[in-house]
This record gives structure tokens, sequence and C-alpha cells, in this order.
């Protein structure tokens, strides 16, 4: 099965997110900040993480700096979810090498599922 | 006297930063730069705070207190009444001018603190308008079983709420930007014609109860630009929808795409109430909306043409209209076919 890591401060988005991703046939797994999020990265390399960029004790940019430079999670697409939408942010992360971003208020459910499943050439 | 250039200099600027853009005749604008009322209303201040007042009083002192002198040293023959006189002058004008300064600085810092807060306040706001959107895609899309017809109906108009409210809220947002010439535009590839069918597509239930027709003709072959192209169906999508609002009964909205190799234009027009012409210059400023007999019938925050034309000439376009009172309106803007956008990316 596919395994998805969401890594989302924001408990009713976070839930969200899991439980549509559920029922479209992913494993999930959650964490609630930064710290957790690289954590579960590490231990459970999945095939594909959705990241926020505003988070406790690690932001998201740190988050992905980790990623990045860890061995088992440096190949695995990480999608930016932000309300940030700010040409800075963005770039900033495409910089330090998330695959793509979407701003959370402009997106449903059914358009992130989609990114996901492009990104993992899942038809 | 340099002080008081400086401060003449400051005030100046702050007029020219503060006063919103118009489009009236010369009259109309020195009118306007004596009305001292309306000067407040615009900044949000007490007419004795505003800078020209300010600047009117300082004129009366320094008259005030060039007579003074005048007379003093008329009577008194003694340098060291006419020194003592002038110390008190300039002392007086130092703390005057103080106070100005003072002034058009809290203004200044006060119009700051109100766009930092909309800023801030329309982006906390999106993370639960985010939370309703989805939980409510959640429901219908996945959840849905057990729900009556009635009850489906109920939550659609929930989330139709919600996502007027996100609308609302990225309007605020583009204009607190604008306002702090921030306001950052993507560089998308867009075909016009696509766009507009898009922007048509999400009136096309709006038209419907409103018994308006859509007209679109694709005259230009030449049919991308280079633009932000969620903001350029902001403008389609405000240009439309305010056709089709300020259609009494029924009518016909018309959308020309046109262009050359340099430009494209697009034109949209419609047969309803018109603008009255005393207005028509004013049309573009924030929160303005035409006081005619439809504005009460419909919803509108008046910051969809502000928003538009900000946007339209950030991109490197312009947008202008013609309108006559019960007859209809024609707005039109142009875009360049290559990048001229002002930010850089």
């Amino acid at each position: 099965m596919t395994k998805i890591l969401i890594i989302e401060d924001d408990w009713v988005l976070q839930k969200a997110l899991a439980d549509y991703l559920s029922t479209e046939g992913f494993e999930t797994k959650t964490a609630a900040d930064g710290e957790s999020g690289i954590a579960l990265a590490l231990a459970e390399k999945p095939d594909l993480i959705l990241l926020d960029i505003v988070l406790p004790k690690k932001d998201g940019f740190e988050v992905l700096r980790t990623i990045r430079a860890e061995e088992i999670t440096k190949k695995i697409p990480v999608v930016l979810l932000t309300n940030l939408d700010s040409i800075s942010d963005v770039e900033k992360a495409l910089e330090l090498g998330a695959t793509t971003y979407l701003v959370k208020a402009d997106y449903k459910l059914e358009e992130v599922t989609a990114k996901v499943k492009e990104l993992l050439n899942i038809k | 006297m340099s002080p008081l250039f400086i401060l003449c200099g400051i005030i100046k600027n702050m007029k020219q930063l503060k006063r919103p853009k118009k489009m009236g005749s010369l009259k109309q604008k020195i009118i306007n730069e004596f009305n001292l009322k309306k000067q407040a209303d615009d900044l949000g201040i007490k007419v004795w705070q505003t800078p020209s007042f300010l600047f009117i009083v300082m004129g009366v002192i320094i008259v005030a207190a060039m007579t003074g002198v005048y007379v003093i040293s008329k009577h008194y023959d003694s340098i060291e009444v006419l020194v003592l006189s002038e110390s008190i002058v300039v002392a007086l004008l130092f703390t005057i001018g103080n106070f100005i300064i003072k002034s058009v600085e809290e203004v200044a810092k006060s119009n700051k603190m109100k766009s930092e807060f909309v800023s801030i306040a329309s982006h906390q706001l999106k993370t639960p308008i985010s939370e309703m959107k989805w939980e409510i895609e959640l429901l219908l899309s996945k959840f849905s079983e057990g729900l009556t017809e009635k009850q489906k109906e109920v939550v659609g108009e929930i989330a139709h709420s919600g996502a007027k409210m996100a609308r609302l809220v990225n309007d605020l947002l583009d204009v607190a930007r604008i306002d702090q010439g921030n306001l950052a535009l993507a560089k998308d590839k867009v075909n016009m014609r696509k766009l507009i069918e898009e922007a048509v597509e999400m009136q096309k239930e709006f038209a419907l109860l409103s018994n308006v027709k859509i007209k679109t003709t694709f005259k230009s072959k030449r049919l991308d630009v280079i633009a932000d192209k969620r903001r350029i169906l902001v403008v389609l999508d405000n240009l439309i929808s305010n056709a089709i609002k300020y259609i009494e009964e029924k009518g016909t909205v018309e959308i020309v795409l046109d262009g050359n190799a340099e430009m494209i234009q697009v034109s949209v027009r419609d047969n309803g109430v018109g603008i009255p012409k005393s207005e028509q210059a004013n049309i573009s400023e924030k929160f303005f909306r035409s006081n005619n007999l439809i504005k009460n019938k419909t919803d509108g925050t008046g910051l969809g043409l502000y928003i538009a034309k900000n946007i339209v000439e950030q991109s490197g376009g312009s947008l202008w209209f013609e309108s006559i009172e019960n007859v209809g309106s024609e707005f039109y803007f142009t875009l360049p076919t290559t990048d001229q956008s002002k930010v850089k990316k």
C-alpha cells in the first residue's frame, strides 16, 4: 500500500487529509510538529510527504532541509501545503527541494489527491 | 526657514500617498484638496488632524507671529526685546512644526498598522476557511451515505457561504498587498480563450438565475499571454459578475477577445443600468459602489474593480470603461502578450 506522511499541526486539516486519502486507498501516517515529522519520515520511509510550513518545534523549511540531507529520505517527493503564498516563501521551499506546493485555501481535497497520484504515477 | 520647507515637503508627500487616485477634472481636484471633511474621512481621522488643516493653522500662526514681531520692533527700540521676541517666535514654530510632524507620523503609522492587520487577519482566516472547505468536501464526497437530499442541499449551501467567505478573504488580502505595494504576481502562460471560457462557466448559474445570456466572440488568433492565471481569472470573474449584477431584469453580456502580436484586448459589455456620469470618476476607488437602482438589490464589497484595475496595470496592461446610464456599460482591459510584469520572480 502506498504510504503518505502528513506533517500538519492543524488537527482538523490533518484529519480531513488523512480520512480522504485513506478512502482513496492510501496508508497514512500523521505528525503534528516538525521534529516528530522528521522522526516518522526516517522510520516509516513514506512514498510521499505532505508538509505544512508553519509548524511547532521545527518549521517546514527545516524539516525539508533535513529530509533532503538524509540518505534514506532524500528522494521522497515532498508537497508543501501552506497558506503562505508569498513568492519568497514559495521560492525558498522550491530551492530547498520541495517537489511542488499547494495553497490550502485554494485547493480541494480532490485536487490535492490528484496531485499526489500524479507525482506517484498512480492512475 | 528650511525646517518649514522640509515640513511642507513631508505634508505634500503625505497627501500624495494617502489621497486616492482620481480621474476627475482639475476643478474637482482643487475642490477636493480643500475639502477637509472628505480628507479626514479618507484618512479615517478627525478634521483638525488632517495635514491640510494643520498646514493652514501653521500658516495663520506664522503670519500672526511675524506681525507680532513687527509690532514689537516698531514699539520697542531695543535689541534685547527684538531677540527675545524672535526667539519666542522660533520656539513657537518649532513646537508647532514638531506637533504637525508627530500627527503626520501617527497617520502614516496607523495606516501601516491597518494594512498589516488586514494582512495578518486574512492569513489567519484562511486556516479555518480551509478546514471548513475540506470537511464539507469530505462529508459530501466520501461520507454522504444516509444523508437525505434536503440535508445535502443544506450542506451545499454552507459550502457556498464558505466559498463566498474565502473569496472575500482573498480580496481583502489582495487589497492589503496592493496598498503595501507588495502584490506578487505569478508568471503563467495563459490561454486567454480557455480562461474566458472558465470564467463564463463560473458565472453560468448566476447568469441563468438572473435571466442573462452570455455571448463570447473570439476574434484574435493570438491567444496566449504571460500573466498570473489565478488573478486574471479574478479580473474576468469580477467584470462578468458585475455585468450580470447590473442588468435589471433580463439582458445579454457580450465578451469579446481581440488582439495583435503585442497585446490582447478583452471587452465585457452589458445592457444594464449603466453608471451615472457623476460617479464615473470614482468607480475604481476602494469600497466604491454605484448609487443606482440596483445597489440595494445586490451584494458586493466595492473591492472588485479596484483589485482588477491594479492587477491589470501591474501586469503591464490597462483597464478602462465606457458607460451610459440606462443603456449599459462596456469594460475593456488589455494585457501584453510578452511578460511585462513589474515584479521580478
